[in-house]
């Protein structure tokens, strides 16, 4: 048997105790040991940001993160960001700019999204631009994206109104 | 009983006012799906967790090309949490799969790729999987190995198919006849061959003031599609087979793996979770998923496999390679006179749509532009590389890269602007081409004329022109192509058509039950738009239910830019039939004439006044709970007024098609090679705008996708190895890179589209190429015939130092 | 099999150093390479696993009379944030900011980047110009002892270092450059970050009038190290950096570099890039 850790941190603001295998990533932790498949598998080695968390308050592949080296620290994935009135906002925001097509990247994309509205509230079309370099999409082009998130760093979605049923 | 019902509201005045009539048509909808993926609540197949699942790992062959002459798979059998270890000899009754039959799931004595399947493992755990792949034992015996399709041409090459390959008739497993039992092999490395011909080119050439002819290469790339691939197979105790799979085209699949385990096509159902990207790539079988079934039979367990990345990049479908000599010719006066074609298709080690990629191809040369005079050959041959598949686009983008350029270089000729010259040979409504297509909405003209007013073509073009003397290295360039591509479906099976059925509960609510997959395109999306606006309820109204063969009626697939056109029409033929039911029974119950009613703001209203008559869930509940009681169920199939071509390609096959113009403005840095795409001023005919928000992102996706064709992806494959199965070597488009797009849609109200709309799905990926490879000859003098323009490739070019296409021992 | 048994996570300098001593370590700092190099099989993990994370010594810079002092564990997102590296050490802070993507530069450190000696390391290059020294921290006799090795000395090889088994970089140390240092990145590729380059040029220098002092130029993946260029700065060296100069320095370049063809780039190619993006670099930096 492969060695495991005792592992305890916070995942989405609640605490939690895992024993972890040693070489298990945070992303297969997330999946495979506490069902939250929100964060999504693309490619493993950093390339795809469709695994994007927020790790101590910043966004990281969790993919190149050691489930191990969580121990002591603060995890918020898409689940999470989901619920804050942030997420909520960025949302609303990539619903009404048609940001979402196969929707596979889209929770990586919000919670990058959700990160660099925080630390750059002000952030343009430049910044937006860059800061969404380690996110791959295939489907929209990006240019929906972009919109979206500028549109949810000025505050309010364009006329969003998605709440069917 | 019997009087118009009319419920005072609490503001007369407004009730007085009536329901004035108001559209969906046009607006910006949000994707009903949007918000769960956005939030990540939306299970794709790799989220799925059927209980009891195994999980499967496949062995892949670690040589090109080379005879198999033992597998030992004792240990891996020993590990401990291993289920099945199968290999070619545990199937006997296996039988050849894809578009030519020529591919066993699992290979017996020989291997023809570095994708080829060998063995595979089902265990409780993928970790346990893969140990076990690491314990089995594999001899080969090299052969040598055919990396290019010249290779595979010359005289005495070593075959790919020499002998034949499949099923052990014997088998008892093999009672139903139909499917191939066993491919039969090939004499030579020819795959397929394609010929077409119009009018008489000699007579062409022989009229022609001036002549072109050139070699174009047109390299690998492939779908990248962010989920990665995979499959859940199960069966019930009776044998029958239950499939979560990705596939675009679940009816026919149903069908082609009931041949391949010679059970009745009824016993399989295909459940179709969300997809994270098809893009084309879902079209075929590809031996995964027979692999997966076979364990699912033999450990009598569910069984579920998904791919890595790096699998991904080696064993999914790649865009058909080409390598095209186009020869064409005009009169002095601008007319074209003749196109002479020949492709060599890199057909790879098996058959897949890549190879018939020709049907699109062909319709581009013979077609996009009058030619009185056309011939057209290509032969794919067997390699030992990896094998295409369909790719949004179809060949289209091999196509018009070939014949844009010389668009462009006929038009230097003769001494006539670009946008003039074209306009010159464009097509127009109402003309049908000598391959038979009817072009009975056609906007290409308006295309050619707003994309080049909208960009200022041809005032940047003589600009740019006049800069190649200037110092300055970083030069600007502008370009121009165009696109024709099916727009309302293509007929290439025995129907074309898609299956709906409606239904609308006590409380108005619509179930909407299409063939149709969601690929997240928005299909479902823009069919409940569609229902919307012939039964007058708001979009809250509609469950779309689509992904599930049990349920679904039946439909072709996603494919050829066909779902909105097919199975909109089928779901307005559905709610149609609908409406038409309620507003006899309105009329029959309110005494007012049934022409006089219709359906708004969810009620039966007086179509003049806007008067209501009836609050829609309450009528449809008195119908119900009546003594005649009656609920509102309607189907309707709906099959285009397309014709399937005749055996020499002739033949009206679709019903309609889509015209595009796009001008690309580039930045290239002669000391560096780098191309920079600045903007994109695209002129689509779409027929009519349904969708806004949705349409614009087809356009933008596919413009961006076109873009990585032409200047970033490249799978590089050499001596049939692919170099860069990652996305650090594969490079799509990044959000920093994307260019300016400026997108203008012509509507030309097709008479048969639903609300007058056309297919879209492929259209914007199709012209970027050629259109920045005019941009970049417009910004430095330098023509480059070869995708795609990565840096070094461009720089090479600029600098003499780039190898120039040719055609060689394929003649 | 063997392969991974522990993983450490020392909560001080002295501890990091003491679990290396006793060896079979494997260092994770960020992760972002020894994750997906160990996937692949690129890299073996030893036995410990030790996540340098809690060490505080490894943490944060500090300026100390004319000295930057970089700590191991400091993110490429943190150099990018930080006004003294903007400021001061611009030629770092651009090679940062074309540093894959925002999710990795929150996770990655130059630490990190330096002990993984990539050829085409992005922070390698830049440190090489601005005469940065790695602190090699060890225990061998029961007190933690620190070692300064130039930058230009501590590559050996891709992926190799002159640091032992037993030691750990503490810190990067970088003499702080005059107030009227110029200096300049370049990074070849399509994308501004997320790209393995094909080549890399760092150039620092300081203008004296029309004249360069003071000439410092780095290549990367050009070579199986990055590696400074004497001969090219030589050729720069009290000159104006006219075409004439920029010429000779290019050509020098030229005889310094020992690209490879891989499926990057061509030798010729990186050739090319070299001389042509050299006299591009020299040019905007003195903003000619």
């Amino acid at each position: 048997m492969p060695a495991s850790f005792d592992i305890a941190f916070t995942l989405n603001g609640v605490k939690r105790e895992l024993n972890v295998p040693a070489g298990m990533s945070a992303l297969e932790m997330l999946r495979d040991k506490l069902g939250l498949t929100g964060t999504k598998y693309g490619c493993g080695e950093g390339e795809c940001g469709a695994c994007t968390i927020l790790v101590d308050g910043r966004s990281m592949n969790s993919c190149l993160l050691f489930a191990a080296d969580c121990d002591g620290r603060e995890l918020v994935t898409i689940e999470g960001v989901a619920t804050t009135p942030r997420g909520e906002r960025l949302r609303d925001a990539f619903v009404a700019n048609g940001a979402v097509q196969c929707g596979f990247c889209t929770p990586g994309l919000m919670v990058q999204a959700s990160n660099l509205i925080e630390r750059q509230p002000g952030a343009g079309e430049a910044e937006i631009r860059r800061g969404i370099e380690g996110n791959l999409c295939r489907c929209t082009g990006y240019r929906k994206i972009i919109d979206a998130i500028a549109s949810a760093a000025a505050g309010a979605p364009e006329g969003a109104n998605h709440g069917q049923r | 009983m019997g009087s118009a019902e009319t419920k005072p509201g609490s503001d007369p005045k407004r009730e007085n006012r009536g329901l004035t009539p108001s559209t969906l048509i046009g607006k910006r909808i949000p994707k009903l799906d949007a918000p769960d993926k956005a939030i990540g609540k939306t299970r794709y197949i790799h989220d799925l967790e059927v209980p009891g699942a195994l999980h499967a790992r496949i062995l892949r062959s670690t040589q090109v090309h080379a005879r198999i002459v033992s597998i030992d798979t004792s240990a891996a059998r020993a590990l401990p949490g291993v289920h099945a270890v199968i290999t070619a000899a545990d199937v006997p009754w296996q039988r050849p799969i894809g578009v030519a039959k020529d591919h066993l799931p699992l290979k017996t004595d020989r291997v023809r790729s570095l994708r080829d399947e060998v063995a595979a493992v089902a265990a409780d755990s993928e970790e346990i999987a893969e140990a076990a792949l690491k314990l089995i034992r594999v001899q080969y015996e090299p052969l040598p190995v055919v990396a290019t399709p010249d290779q595979a041409l010359a005289p005495g090459a070593p075959l790919i198919h020499p002998e034949p390959h499949g099923a052990d008739a014997s088998s008892p497993q093999l009672k139903s006849a139909g499917a191939p039992v066993a491919f039969a092999g090939k004499p030579d490395n020819i795959a397929m061959t394609f010929e077409y011909a119009q009018g008489d080119v000699a007579k062409g050439e022989a009229e022609s003031d001036f002549v072109v002819e050139d070699v174009f290469k047109l390299h690998y790339v492939t779908h990248c599609c962010m989920g990665v691939s995979g499959v859940i197979a199960e069966f019930d105790p009776n044998g029958n087979l239950l499939l979560y799979s990705n596939t675009q085209v679940p009816f026919l699949h149903k069908r082609e793996f009931a041949e391949l385990l010679g059970i009745d096509p009824a016993r399989i159902r295909i459940i179709q979770p969300p997809i994270g990207g098809g893009f084309g790539s879902k079209l075929d079988i590809y031996p995964f998923e027979p692999i997966v079934i076979f364990l699912a039979k033999i450990t009598r367990r569910p069984v579920k496999m998904v791919f890595t990345r790096e699998e991904e990049f080696l064993a999914s479908p790649t865009r058909q390679p080409v390598l095209l000599k186009l020869r064409s010719g005009c009169r002095k006066d601008g007319a074209l006179t003749f196109r002479t074609v020949e492709t060599l298709h890199d057909n790879g080690a098996y058959t897949s749509w890549g190879a018939t990629t020709p049907f699109v191809m062909m319709q581009t040369i013979s077609s996009l532009y009058r030619v009185p005079h056309c011939k057209y050959l290509t032969r794919a041959v067997y390699t030992n590389n990896p094998y295409a598949g369909s790719f949004r686009g179809y060949g289209n983008l091999q196509a018009t890269f070939a014949v844009e350029a010389h668009m462009d270089k006929l038009a230097d000729a003769v001494g006539i602007d670009a946008l003039a010259f074209r306009l010159k040979n464009a097509q127009e409504p109402g003309e049908v081409t000598p391959q038979g297509m009817h072009f009975k909405s056609c906007g290409f003209k308006d295309c050619l004329s707003t994309a080049a007013a909208r960009a200022d073509f041809l005032k940047k073009q003589a600009e740019n022109r006049a800069r190649w003397k200037d110092p300055n290295p970083v030069k600007r360039g502008v370009g121009i192509a165009s696109m024709l591509h099916v727009g309302g479906g293509a007929k290439i099976y025995p129907s074309d058509g898609c299956g709906t059925i409606l239904k609308i509960d006590d409380f108005a609510h619509v179930t909407l039950m299409t063939g149709a997959s969601e690929i997240g395109q928005g299909s479902e999306t823009v069919l409940s738009q569609l229902v919307c606006e012939e039964l007058g309820l708001p979009l809250s109204a509609v469950t779309v239910v689509n992904n599930d063969t049990d349920i679904t009626p039946w439909d072709v697939g996603v494919h050829a830019s066909r779902t909105t056109f097919i199975a909109g029409n089928s779901a307005i033929g559905a709610a149609r039939k609908a409406k038409t039911k309620i507003l006899s029974a309105a009329a029959a119950k309110s005494g007012v004439a049934e022409d006089v009613l219709d359906l708004r703001g969810g009620c039966v209203v007086r179509k003049d006044t806007g008067e209501k008559l009836f609050e829609l869930g309450k009528f449809l509940r008195g119908l119900h709970f009546s003594d005649r009681a009656e609920l509102v169920m309607t189907t309707f199939y709906y099959e285009p007024p397309s014709k399937h071509q005749d055996k020499e390609f002739r033949g009206d096959v679709s019903a309609a098609y889509a015209w595009a113009t796009q001008v690309c403005e580039v930045e290239v840095d002669t000391q560096t090679g780098i191309v920079r795409l600045l903007k994109v001023t695209g002129a689509h005919d779409v027929g009519r705008v349904l969708n806004r928000l949705g349409i614009e992102g087809q356009i933008e996706g596919g413009i961006v996708m076109g873009q990585g064709y032409a200047l970033t992806e490249d799978l590089m494959v050499e001596g049939g190895v692919v170099k860069n199965p990652n996305f650090r070597d594969y490079k799509l488009v990044t959000a920093p890179e994307i260019p300016e797009m400026d997108v203008t849609f012509i509507e030309t109200m097709d008479g048969e589209g639903p609300q007058g709309a056309k297919g879209v799905g492929e259209a914007p990926a199709i012209c970027i190429a050629a259109a920045v490879a005019n941009a970049i000859y417009n910004a430095t003098g330098t023509r480059i015939y070869a995708l795609p323009f990565t840096p070094e490739n461009v720089y090479r070019a600029l600098h003499g130092a780039a190898k120039v296409p040719s055609w060689s021992a394929a003649a | 099999m063997g392969g991974l048994e522990t993983f450490r996570a020392p909560r001080s300098l002295d501890e990091a150093a003491e679990i290396l001593r006793a060896g079979n370590v494997t260092v994770l700092a960020g992760g972002t390479d020894v994750m997906p190099q160990s996937r692949i099989g690129k890299l073996k993990l030893q036995p410990v696993l030790m996540s340098l994370r809690g060490v505080p010594e490894l943490k944060g810079i500090r300026e100390a009379v004319g000295v930057v002092r970089l700590g191991a564990l400091v993110t490429i997102s943190e150099l990018l944030e930080s006004a003294l590296v903007r400021e001061r050490l611009k030629v770092l802070w651009q090679a940062c900011d074309h540093f894959a993507s925002d999710q990795i530069r929150n996770a990655a450190t130059v630490g990190g980047n330096l002990c993984n000696a990539s050829p085409a390391g992005d922070t390698l290059v830049p440190l090489l110009a601005l005469d940065a020294s790695a602190v090699l921290a060890s225990k061998p006799n029961g007190k933690v002892q620190e070692r300064r090795v130039p930058l230009a000395e501590f590559f050996t090889g891709p992926g190799r270092t002159v640091r032992t088994g037993a030691e750990l970089l503490a810190a990067v140390e970088v003499p702080l450059p005059p107030e009227d240092a110029v200096g300049e990145f370049y990074k070849h590729g399509t994308r501004p970050g997320l790209d393995i380059s094909a080549i890399a040029i760092a150039f620092a220098a300081r203008r004296e009038g029309q004249v360069l002092r003071n000439v410092r130029v780095a290549f990367g993946a050009v070579a199986p190290t990055p590696i400074r260029a004497p001969r090219t700065e030589a050729a720069l060296e009290g000159r104006a950096p006219d075409e004439q100069a920029l010429e000779a320095a290019a050509r020098a370049a030229l005889g310094e570099v020992h690209p490879i063809s891989d499926l990057r780039a061509s030798d010729w190619y990186r050739r090319e890039l070299i001389h042509n993006m050299l006299k591009r670099v020299v040019t905007h930096a003195c903003k000619l």
